[in-house]
């Protein structure tokens, strides 16, 4: 994308006035999005997204620039501004690169931009209909497709240069089912780190019923109790509640400045000992996979918790600095304009040793929570939440009718814990999520899990 | 390149392409932050950001693409990837690009465009906002951090029918999260402005929140009266801002579908959509299609006015576009967008509130809300913190609960009005509105 004399010179000014450490990360994306509502192709988004930003180091002290300029003088510009919000001064520091070649993990077998954009519609049609078509009171469908084709490449003044391409596919389907006036909704949106041969494992009609069937579940049910009560979350999807409750909170974003309820715990028993919990950024066609990451490292297999006790934390380049524990190559960004910072990939807790019919059984009364929204957590409290989507309540060991609307609150440590018993059917769903360094594709996953006790917000 | 040179190359690309109808949408922006943290300075960013999209009719449809890559080769393809795209849309209307007349009037914006603030000044600010936190309270904590910055957005339109516009909007803010450590029980409190100035203020506010929220207990699940902080208030309507689109209706994502001329929430509540709010510093004079902006009651003591279209949302439903034409982003599809939505002050101070509701929970924080909260149906249930009402007094703080309700029941169930309008944004829009008090709704926390 740029060429090495050029990166050369890039790095040389922005260590100009005092920095002690330089990167240049250069992106160009190609992302196609399709838009389908009423039974209609609605529009198409097909966009360029290309640019540069460069970061240095002073310590722990981080400047950053970023420029969708790039030609030749904006980059220079881009790198004086960040080398004039270093300091002053004028060092002529050469930096020799040696590009490398990094072995790709993730193959792919038809790339978004040799499939034809009506091909992709199509997909999204059946996807759409396939919902429409589920049940009479399905009023609406909306669908979308997305394809991401980004290439990108990391140098900086250690002599690393490295390039990497990402490819991505995701098809997401909203159904909204009505009767006597009132809505509800229903969603599902599979995607993965592959082509468009996503769709040859996962059926684009498959997507819509699953979403169509979750409206008119919830079309059916009634308001979930309010309380604390015991609660069994479904795999997939269901992972989110570690990604929430304990993920973020194990970032170098947080533990590395003491903003982190998890900061001086390695070694620590954390969690009930049936919790093992991974951030594996190397899943092969993994939605959060990659081979490495936005600041060039290797993607790795981060143990984070072993039989409930702490063994790591995901660490970036600058959390490496703050922390003195080695990156684990997990340095994120949504795009060139954001600086990067730890983030999760594929995170999940493994595979345990209780049976899932067991753990329905077990319980006198409580939820069975079986399709999960998205939620927030505050790293430094542990305080989360989280929505359910598609909920059931169970009586005497049975799943019973289904309820709607709840959310589920705690926090991190308490949940940790109250994990008492632990599935065997590991699956992972596919997610998006916010942070310091802007929305990133993370995969979230479990097995189906027991928590004795959590607070449900119903009504 | 400049937006006179981007638009002259899609232009000619255009004709020769044979083309009729277009439009080219450029939007430049550019950022600048300082942060501190734990008392010393810590990142400086500064970015700039261009992007173009270009949108042609052919066949009766309409098709865009868009790139950042502003050199003539990128842009000249962007012709023919548009024209492929729109043939792969299934459209019902012909597409419409705007055509002013002499009798086109754009508002006036009020809001004085400030510079772009110097380096040295966000950083100063950003320090001064550690140094107020930690002379505040001495439990100030690692994690403390603080912030400065400004964003300058420029958006330029051009289309063959002869429109030409350029609007440049700019805004500074300062942020201050005090995080505080209260024997092993930590805490945090932010102070937000939009401005450079009053950073003493701000930090106070920040550490006062994160000392008000100790010892935070949850209450009992059951039944409440709630008064919502004003900038809960806000976050709430902007979390549920497209109940008022005019496409979400058309769409059946709306319940507000069909509603106009009708009570669909108290008299007590009043809601504009404004695009001139005063305090508001990105004004915006026209809309993502060329369209005039102007300010509209949305709901008028309880009637719905009207709902919020684009020009072919309006064309489909029989009205006319109110000027809320956007982009998600410079590349995205254009869609139904909200201005300031501001929410008209009613009479009650907030202890007023407090006394109406006697016994109750005054809320001051919500968390998850894009989780937590379903737009189409109006359910929502979110993690909340504040704190208890007894008597008509503020008691102890609360936490680690949830409030759960129907977001078109509580437009109707709302009880009582807040006389003090407080702006801010939320997200990426901007808000203002006062605190409000609603009866019923269901919260759980510990059991009984």
């Amino acid at each position: 994308m740029i060429e090495k004399t050029l990166l050369s010179e890039l790095l040389s000014v922005a260590m100009s006035t005092g920095g002690d450490f330089a990167e240049v990360f250069a992106q160009r994306e190609h992302t196609t999005g399709i838009q389908f509502v009423s039974g209609k192709v609605e529009s198409i988004l097909d966009q360029v997204i290309s640019g540069v930003g460069i970061r240095v180091f002073l310590g722990t002290k981080t400047y950053y620039a970023s420029t969708s300029n790039t030609t030749r003088d904006g980059l220079l510009a881009c790198a004086a501004a960040v080398a004039g919000a270093v300091g002053e001064g004028s060092g002529h520091a050469v930096f020799d690169l040696t590009p490398e070649a990094i072995a790709n993990r993730h193959t792919v077998k038809h790339y978004p931009d040799d499939v034809q954009t009506r091909e992709k519609s199509d997909l999204l049609r059946e996807a759409c209909m396939a919902a429409t078509e589920a049940d009479a009171r399905i009023s609406q469908v909306k669908g979308a497709f997305s394809d991401s084709d980004r290439a990108i490449l990391v140098a900086n003044t250690e002599g690393l240069c490295r390039e990497d391409r990402k490819i991505r596919t995701r098809i997401a389907v909203s159904a909204v089912a009505s009767a006597a006036g009132e809505n509800q909704s229903g969603f599902y949106g599979p995607g993965g780190g592959v082509g468009i041969e996503l769709f040859e494992s996962v059926s684009p009609r498959s997507i819509g019923v699953r979403a169509a069937h979750q409206a008119i579940t919830n079309l059916t049910a009634a308001y979930c109790p309010a309380g604390t009560m015991t609660v069994a979350i479904e795999n997939g999807f269901g992972g989110v509640i570690f990604h929430e409750a304990c993920g973020h909170s194990l970032e170098a974003t947080s533990v590395g400045i003491g903003a982190s309820q998890m900061a001086g715990k390695l070694g620590q028993q954390i969690a009930n000992a049936k919790v093992t919990a991974i951030d594996d950024g190397t899943i092969v066609g993994g939605w959060g996979s990659y081979n490495i990451d936005d600041e060039g490292q290797p993607a790795t297999k981060n143990v984070l918790i072993e039989n409930g006790i702490l063994k790591n934390y995901m660490v970036d380049r600058l959390g490496a600095r703050r922390l003195g524990l080695p990156m684990t190559g997990c340095g994120r960004r949504q795009d060139y304009t954001f600086e990067p910072t730890s983030r999760m990939t594929n995170t999940f807790i493994s595979n345990g040793p209780d049976k899932n019919e067991d753990i329905i059984a077990s319980m006198e009364y409580g939820l069975y929570a079986k399709e999960m929204g998205g939620g927030s957590v505050n790293p430094l409290t542990g305080e989360f939440n989280f929505a359910v989507k598609e909920g059931y309540i169970v009586r005497n060991g049975k799943i019973c009718e289904p309820v709607r609307g709840a959310a589920l609150i705690g926090t991190g440590a308490d949940i940790l814990q109250d994990i008492d018993m632990v599935g065997q059917n590991l699956k992972t769903g596919q997610g998006v999520c916010g942070s310091s360094s802007g929305s990133v594709p993370t995969d979230v996953g479990q097995p189906l899990i027991r928590v004795k006790k959590i607070t449900v917000g119903g009504r | 390149m400049n937006f006179e040179q981007i638009k002259g190359i899609l232009f000619d690309a255009a004709k020769q392409a044979g083309l009729t109808e277009y439009d080219v949408y450029y939007q430049l922006s550019t950022d600048v932050s300082a942060t501190a943290l734990n008392r010393e300075p810590n990142a400086f960013s500064f970015g700039t950001e261009g992007g173009v999209t270009f949108r042609c009719a052919l066949e009766g449809k309409i098709g865009a693409a868009s790139t950042q890559c502003i050199e003539q080769e990128e842009l000249t393809a962007l012709v023919p990837r548009a024209m492929a795209n729109a043939l792969l849309v299934d459209a019902d209307e012909e597409p419409i690009f705007y055509a002013p007349t002499k009798e086109t009037a754009y508002g006036q914006v009020s809001a004085v465009r400030e510079p772009l603030p110097e380096a040295v000044l966000l950083r100063r600010v950003a320090n001064d906002l550690q140094a107020h936190i930690y002379q505040a309270t001495p439990l100030a904590a690692d994690g403390t951090e603080t912030a400065a910055g400004a964003t300058e957005v420029t958006v330029s339109l051009a289309n063959a029918k002869g429109l030409s516009l350029s609007h440049t909007a700019a805004m500074r803010y300062a942020y201050a999260e005090a995080v505080i450590n209260a024997d092993g029980e930590p805490s945090f409190g932010v102070g937000t402005t939009g401005n450079l100035d009053n950073t003493e203020e701000i930090a106070k506010k920040a550490v006062e929140d994160a000392l008000a929220r100790l010892g935070g207990k949850p209450v009992k699940t059951g039944k409440y009266s709630v008064v919502f902080s004003a900038k809960q208030v806000r976050a709430l309507f902007s979390t549920f801002g497209s109940i008022f689109s005019g496409k979400a209706a058309m769409q059946g994502l709306s319940l507000l579908k069909g509603k106009e001329g009708t009570v669909v929430a108290s008299p007590l509540l009043t809601v504009y959509d404004d695009p001139f709010y005063e305090g508001n510093t990105m004004q915006m004079p026209f809309d993502a299609e060329g369209v005039p902006t102007y300010k509209k009651a949305l709901i008028e003591k309880g009637v719905l006015k009207t709902l919020l279209y684009d020009l072919t949302t309006a064309k489909k439903t029989g009205n006319v576009s109110t000027g809320n034409a956007g982009r998600a982003s410079y590349a995205s599809p254009v869609s139904i967008r909200s201005y300031c939505r501001h929410i008209a002050a009613g009479d009650a101070t907030l202890d007023e509130l407090f006394a109406t509701m006697q016994n109750g929970l005054y809320i001051t924080e919500m968390k998850g809300l894009h989780a937590g909260c379903d737009a189409v149906t109006g359910d929502f249930s979110i993690e909340c913190a504040g704190f208890l009402i007894k008597d008509g007094k503020k008691e102890t703080p609360v936490k680690a609960f949830t409030v759960a309700g129907n977001f078109f029941e509580l437009m109707k169930n709302i009880a009582r009005v807040g006389a003090e309008v407080e702006g801010g944004t939320c997200g990426f829009s901007m808000g203002a509105a006062p605190a409000l008090l609603i009866n019923d709704l269901s919260v759980a926390g510990e059991s009984e």
